[in-house]
Formats: C-alpha cells, structure tokens, sequence
C-alpha cells in the first residue's frame, strides 16, 4: 500500500543515497560511471544539503536511521527525521508524458481489443463503450495512476476524451482520481477531443473543460479526422491562447501530410507566440519523409521549441538520433496500459526508456545515461562533459530511488524501483 | 470443491493451512495437478473471436505423462468399481492457467554477463571489432562461464521454456573449451530440461578457419552445425554454405545459420542455401536464424524466397529485436513457413539488454503486427511453444490430450491471449511431468 512515509512539512536527511558523480575513462572512450554515497538534508521540499556519506556528522542526524522495511515496527509520535536509501541510485522523478487513464480496462477483467481497422472503428466503439465504462472510470483512473507511481513516476500527462456521448465526465473521473494523488504526482490533463474537435463538435465542451480541470488543448488529425487543416489547428490555437493553456496535438497523419499539418502548425505556433508551449504527439510523419524534410521541421521544432512525445512504435522508424541533433525536446508515453485500442502497456516508462535504446542501438555508457533524459524531462545526472549537473542544492526534491549503480545500468536492465520523493515527500515504493 | 479423506494432497497440515499442496517426492512424476485453468473453446460473437471460455479442471499425471483430464466441478471422487480416482500427491494449481510450455530457440549460454557487475558496451566499429572485443572480454570474466550460464539457464526456465537451443561459439583461439561447461551444465540439468547445442563459428567459417573444430564439436556433443553471414564474414558465399553442408551431412547433423546480411543479399543466401537443403536431403532439419533480409526486400521476393523456404522446411527464428527490421511472419506462415522465437543475447558484449523472457519475444512480435484481438494474440503462442496450441482454428481444445508429455506451465492469466499481451507472470514449470520451478520454492533439481 503506498503512502507518503515521510512528509515534506518536516525537514529529513535521505541517507546513503547514490549519486552519479563523473564518468570513467579509458584512453578516449567512456568504460563506466563513478558513484558516491551522500545524504541529503531535505527541507521544505527541496535538496538543501548534499553531504558526502563519509562526511557524515553524527550530531547532524536528529534521531536513529530507519530504514524502510522496518516501516510497520516503528511506533507512532516517535520523532523520525532520517531515512536510509541503501545505496540505491537517487534519479530524476520520471515522466509518463502520453496516457489516457479515463478509458482503460485495466482494473477490469480482461478483454482484448477488436482488430485493428483504422480510427474511426476505434471512435465508433467509443460511442458506446465509454459511457458503459464510466461507473468504473475513476476506480480505472486510480488504478494506473498507481501503477505508474510504482515505476518511478512523478509526472503524467494524460489525454480526457472530450466526446459527444461523454461529454465531461471522463473529465470529472480524472480530476477526481488525480486529487487522491495530489501529494505524490504531478497529473497534467489534456482536454483530448478524440472524435475530431471540428468533426464532433465539441469546442464549447472544449472550453468548459479547460475551466473545469484540463489545462491543455488536445487535439487529432487536422486532415484526416477533421477535414480541414487549417480550420482545424487555428480552432486549437485559439482555444490555447483564450485559456492560457499548452497544445498537446495527436498527429498520426503520414507522411507529407503529417509533415505539413506539423509546419503549419509550427507557423501558428509562432504567429500566436506559443514558443515553449506546444507538443506534439506521435508526430509519425517524421518517420516516413526524406532526410532534407526531416531536418527541415526538426529546426523548425527547435526554434520554435515544440516538443515531441512519441511511444516508440515498432512498426515506424522515427528519427530518434536526428530530432536530438537538431535539438527537439522528445519525451515518452506509453499510450494505453490495456483498452479497446491496444493491450500491450506495462505501465513502466523505464521499460519504454530501454525499447527506445534497444531500438536505436545507444548501447554505450553514455548512449544509455543519455536515454535517461527522455523521460525525465531532459534532466541527467551528468551532462554531455560528464559534469554533475542534478542534484544541485535548491533543486526541488523530486525523485527516484532504483536499485542500479547507474543511469545507464537502469535504462539497459530495467532496473527495479524503491521508494520515491515527491516535492519533499517520501513516499514507500 | 472439497476432496474427500484418504486423498493424501498434501504431507503437512502447515501446507494445507497455507493453501499449496508439496510432492512428498520431488522426483515423483505420478500425481495429480489439481485445479488449473483449461482453455475449452472460442467465444464467438458472430464470425468474430471475442473472448475464451476456460474449464477448471485437474490434470492426472503419470511417468512424465499426461493421462488424465477431468472437468473440476461435477466430477466423480469414485469411479464406478468403487475406486477412489483422485488419490495419491498433489499440486494445487490454484486456478492458474495451463499452457505448453515454451521452447527457447536462440540463445548464447556462453557469452553473457550475467552475474559480474554492470558494464556497457564498448563501441566497436563493425563485426569484426565486437568480435575482437568479445574475445578479448569473456576470458577475464570473474564469474566463471559455468555460473553465468546456470544464471541466464535459470532465467529461461523461469520464463517457462522446458526446451532450449543455444550457440557455442567455437574459434581458433579458443577452441571447443567454450562448449565444456555449458554442456556440464545441461548433463546436470538433463532430466529438467531437453537442449539442442549449436557449434557457432561466430568469427566466420571460412574466416576463421573453423572447419576441424566445428567437426571436433560435434564428436563433443554439439547438435547441430551453426554459421553466420556466408556472404560478408566468409566472402566466398558458395563456399561457405557447401562447408555448412558438407559438415552437417557428415555428422547427421541439422543446421543452424546466423543470417544478418541485408535485402536480397540475404533472400539469395536464404535461397541457395534452400537448394542445397533439398539436394542434401536436410529437409526438416535446417533452421535460419534472424533473416532480417526477409524484411528488407520486396513483397514478390519475400513471397518468392519464402516459398522456397516452406520446400526446403526450413525454420525461421527470430528475436524480434527492436533495432532491426524483422522478418514478416504473418507472410512467412502464410506460406507455410515454420518461425520459432529466441531471445537471443541476454546482457553481453554485443548488447546489454534483455531478460531472458520468450513470452516478452512473443508480445513484441504480437505488438509489431498488431495481433491485438483475441484469436491472434492466442495463435502467436504457437512462436514459442514449438507449434503448440491450445485450440485449434476452429477454435476446439487440441491440448492436452492423454498421451501428451507433461510439458506445460502454470501463468496467471484467464487466457492465452491475455497471458501474451500481458506478458502474465509464470507460477510454475513442469517438465515430462517434473515439477521443475514455482514461484514459492524456486527451482528444483531432479534425480532422475
């Protein structure tokens, strides 16, 4: 059962906590990571002390080392301000960045999806499907929002179908099941008119939805599901702009026309001053076009920082090596756990970390640290020199504790998981 | 369903208590299974698989054989002279699933790390530098090979597979000593598992000289003759594939080919070596491992090549790893090609990752040809079971049947399909009706 075991009200040390430290080298090329115990002194949800272990003071420690296990033993009222990590590895909270937990079967018995027959199949089951799910939405919604807590997750993004049948009550689930979680996770709602926000009609929905929660203007396939690609982006962009809220697009469109939805939607970006506040899901034309075109857009991203969250889908090649070139900020999601689209999702975006260098073959030290960054929002312990860069003192207490010697043993081994700290809060894995 | 006294299920009442049933005798292969999950039939809903119906049932095992099967519920404790049926030890299933078990296609029991801390790879430029790198590695390892195999060995059986196929490599500087401790290790472990060992020229064939040592391996014990890309380890590809052949031929052997090489380089590898196949008469007995090439061409030339290949009976196995483009098997079977599954490195020099679980091999190559409904992700456990299936096309129990090896499994899953996609994790593995690991008392060895 998890729970906050720690709370951020009361300054703590975290002890014995690993902390990458540098790369080891050999001639020219990286042979390992270099590691130390520290403790660090947590207060008012920040690092504020990162002490060397071997340097301890005893007179700092308040009170015994506890450690986790012993959690059940110990008596309540006694004053605990230490906790011992054991030498597990201290990493960046991850992030689930794509995921619609209000439309899952997980949590339920199982049922396969139907076979794949293209989107508007998957939109025709749902006018039927969601509302007989709805009683179990939010028990649904609870449940994978826990399971990705147990794989290190500190941050979700998630999608809320906006729907004709559904109107706003998969939204009302969702808020409601990330409330329970407010001490724990960081749960960002993407109103998500999947039906098509021109094709279902639901702008009005759209906006009443992003007073009641969601704080992202989602969106699908301006050609394809809605028609009209301009009417469709510029609907988007200024519901963002009227709410003050991000973009987070579903493009799956192919080819050119996915690379021409995506620069126009770049141009709008730009014409509304949304640098920094637009994403773009699957973006799958990538994988499709010549290399001069990849490039093209990826500047054009990175310009305009317009970020990709993608799933690692593995029946495209999209140009992982070359957006990071360029400069494209890509993070991961998972996308279903299981549902009516799919039944694969294992709730572990370390796991979907470790698909995406697997994939691109980043089999090296460094190849693999490096992967970590897709799923922590760009954060490494080490930068590209090596440096330590995370954590430095101030830095907000958020993060995970896994049981690997390095970053780069966590990516390739899938390594397991312990406790983590949310804002300050330790909560028991 | 409670069983009447004199049924000995268990030899404790802790064990009772607790719920599980112990073989007093670990060894014993005459017991009951009790309590497990039989796929029975589809579910239809019109011409459309939408689910599968399971019967609770308990399984009568005897002398590593499957002899008995009864529905749970409405079952007879005596049968009509008065006996009693449901007699002697037990293991209670628990209401898990019972599936075949699973057959590892391709591994390498004597390359991988497991066992000594973490390390990357080190950055090679091209085969022959991961070559050098390997040789250079494996024998300043701490843990000796022994245990690093029984480690991943562990692993797969683990997984669920009672059945293994892996490379040795064999080359100059090493010689066949790579070969001694995994074969060791699968005479001590001969009554838990089967294996079939290939003598793996890694460093090429004709490259490195390996005919005499290919040979010796064979006379060691080695199953079958192993290769790797005739075409860009070796050069002379005719060469190459008549050596293979001609060593196969000579010690009654099968074979075993590495093929990485691209597009229609490799559909003409897989080709010439079909041809050789059928004149040397090796049907049945040829297996081609990896075939990305199969992938990589167009659709008339996969359709073309795989045509030849179902002639030749020759067996595709892939990994499905994630970094290359992988054979088409719904092509393949529609051609009537056999594919198997391995997977292949686990956490060596060439690659870090891995886990050693066949049923993960299985979802990933259900997740890349979108086998999400019902009937295909229940049909894509044929990958990995040797051709088993639980129902047949027509949707109809197959397996078991009396008479069948006990070979099978124990997964929490309601069904095949959902024990793929979910990747559902293994309780227990028997082997010709030993109970080789659950998930409560780990492994467990077997006299024999």
């Amino acid at each position: 059962m998890r729970r906050i075991i720690q709370h951020q009200q009361t300054p703590y040390w975290l002890r014995n906590v690993r902390l990458e430290q540098g790369y080891r080298y050999e001639n020219d090329h990286i042979t390992g990571t270099i590691s130390e115990l520290f403790d660090l002194w947590i207060e008012h949800g920040k690092i504020m002390r990162i002490v060397k272990t071997e340097d301890r003071n005893i007179s700092d420690s308040l009170t015994v080392t506890t450690e986790f296990a012993n959690e059940g033993e110990v008596e309540l009222g006694m004053p605990i301000s230490d906790r011992d990590a054991q030498g597990m590895l201290l990493l960046p909270g991850f992030r689930e960045m794509h995921i619609h937990i209000d439309k899952t079967y997980y949590g339920g018995p199982w049922i396969a999806p139907t076979p794949p027959e293209g989107i508007f199949k998957r939109i025709a089951e749902e006018r039927e499907l969601l509302p007989r799910q709805l009683p179990h939405a939010q028990e649904r919604a609870v449940k994978v929002l826990s399971l990705l807590q147990s794989s290190g997750v500190t941050h979700v993004q998630t999608h809320c179908n906006i729907d004709p049948q559904i109107g706003l009550a998969n939204l009302e689930a969702t808020v409601s099941a990330a409330a329970q979680f407010s001490q724990s996770l960081t749960c960002e709602i993407v109103a998500f008119p999947q039906h098509g926000l021109l094709r279902s009609g639901v702008v009005a929905e759209m906006k009443e939805a992003l007073r009641r929660g969601a704080r992202w203007v989602g969106g699908v396939d301006p050609a394809t599901v809605d028609n009209d690609i301009e009417k469709s982006l510029f609907t988007i962009m200024d519901l963002a702009v009227e709410a003050n809220a991000g973009v987070d697009i579903h493009i799956h469109d192919p080819g050119h026309l996915g690379t021409f939805t995506m620069n126009r939607l770049a141009t709008m970006t730009e014409q509304a001053g949304w640098q920094g506040r637009v994403n773009v899901s699957h973006a799958l034309g990538f994988a499709d076009v010549t290399e001069a075109m990849q490039v093209q857009l990826a500047e054009r991203f990175a310009e305009l920082d317009i970020s990709i969250t993608s799933t690692v889908p593995l029946n495209r090649w999209m140009p992982y090596s070359l957006l990071k070139k360029h400069g494209v900020r890509v993070g991961l999601g998972e996308d279903t756990i299981t549902d009516h689209w799919g039944p694969f999702g294992r709730g572990d975006i370390l796991e979907r970390a470790g698909r995406l260098a697997e994939r691109e073959r980043w089999s090296s030290e460094r190849g693999l640290a490096e992967t970590l960054g897709y799923i922590t929002g760009g954060i490494t312990p080490l930068d590209d020199q090596g440096n330590v860069q995370w954590p430095l003192i101030g830095d907000t207490a958020t993060a995970v504790l896994v049981q690997a010697s390095c970053s780069a043993e966590a990516i390739a081994r899938r390594s397991a998981r312990g406790a983590f700290i949310y804002q300050g809060n330790l909560v028991n894995g | 369903m409670k069983f009447k006294a004199g049924l000995t299920a268990c030899n404790s009442k802790k064990e009772a208590r607790r719920g599980r049933c112990e073989l007093d005798n670990m060894d014993s292969t005459d017991y009951w299974l009790l309590n497990v999950q039989i796929e029975r039939r589809y579910v239809y809903d019109g011409d459309a698989v939408r689910g599968t119906e399971t019967e609770l049932s308990h399984v009568q095992f005897r002398e590593g054989v499957i002899v008995r099967v009864i529905a749970a519920d409405g079952m007879n404790l005596i049968n009509t002279d008065g006996e009693q049926i449901l007699a002697g030890p037990a293991y209670d299933g628990r209401g898990m699933l019972m599936l075949p078990s699973f057959t590892e296609k391709h591994v390498h029991l004597d390359k991988t790390l497991l066992g000594e801390p973490w390390q990357a790879v080190i950055p090679a430029s091209g085969v022959a530098g991961r070559c050098e790198i390997e040789k250079r590695i494996l024998p300043q390892l701490v843990t000796p090979p022994l245990q690093r195999a029984e480690l991943l060995l562990q692993h797969l059986i683990e997984a669920g597979s009672t059945h293994i196929r892996t490379h040795i490599d064999v080359y100059p500087e090493a010689g066949t000593k790579q070969l001694e401790p995994v074969l060791n290790l699968f005479h001590s472990y001969r009554h838990q598992i089967t294996h079939e060992v290939v003598a793996f020229p890694q460093h090429g064939l004709l490259r490195s000289g390996s005919k005499a040592l290919i040979r010796e391996a064979l006379q060691q014990g080695a199953h079958l003759v192993g290769g790797v890309d005739p075409a860009t380890m070796d050069t002379d590809l005719e060469a190459s594939l008549h050596l293979m052949v001609e060593l196969a031929v000579e010690a009654g052997a099968g074979i075993d080919l590495h093929l990485h090489d691209p597009d229609y380089l490799g559909t003409y590898t897989m080709k010439r070596l079909a041809k050789l196949t059928v004149d040397a008469g090796l049907q049945g007995n040829v297996s081609i491992s990896h075939a990305f090439a199969l992938g990589e061409v167009s659709e008339t030339e996969a359709r073309s090549t795989a045509d030849l290949l179902a002639e030749a009976g020759i067996t595709i196995i892939t990994s499905a790893p994630h970094g290359r483009t992988l054979p088409p098997v719904p092509l393949l079977w529609e051609h009537g090609v056999n594919v198997g599954a391995g997977c292949d490195n686990i956490y060596d020099t060439w690659q870090p990752f891995g886990n050693g679980d066949i049923l993960e091999r299985a979802s990933r190559l259900a997740e890349r040809f979108a086998w999400i409904d019902e009937r295909s992700l229940a049909q894509s456990l044929r990958l990995i079971t040797g051709g088993r299936e639980t129902l047949d096309a027509q949707g109809e129990r197959v397996w078991p049947v009396p008479g069948d090896s006990a070979d099978l499994i124990l997964v929490d899953a309601s069904c095949a399909a959902e024990a793929v996609a979910r990747r559902a994790p293994r309780k227990a593995v028997f082997s010709k009706g030993h109970l080789i690991w659950d998930d409560q008392t780990g492994h467990r060895k077997v006299h024999g």
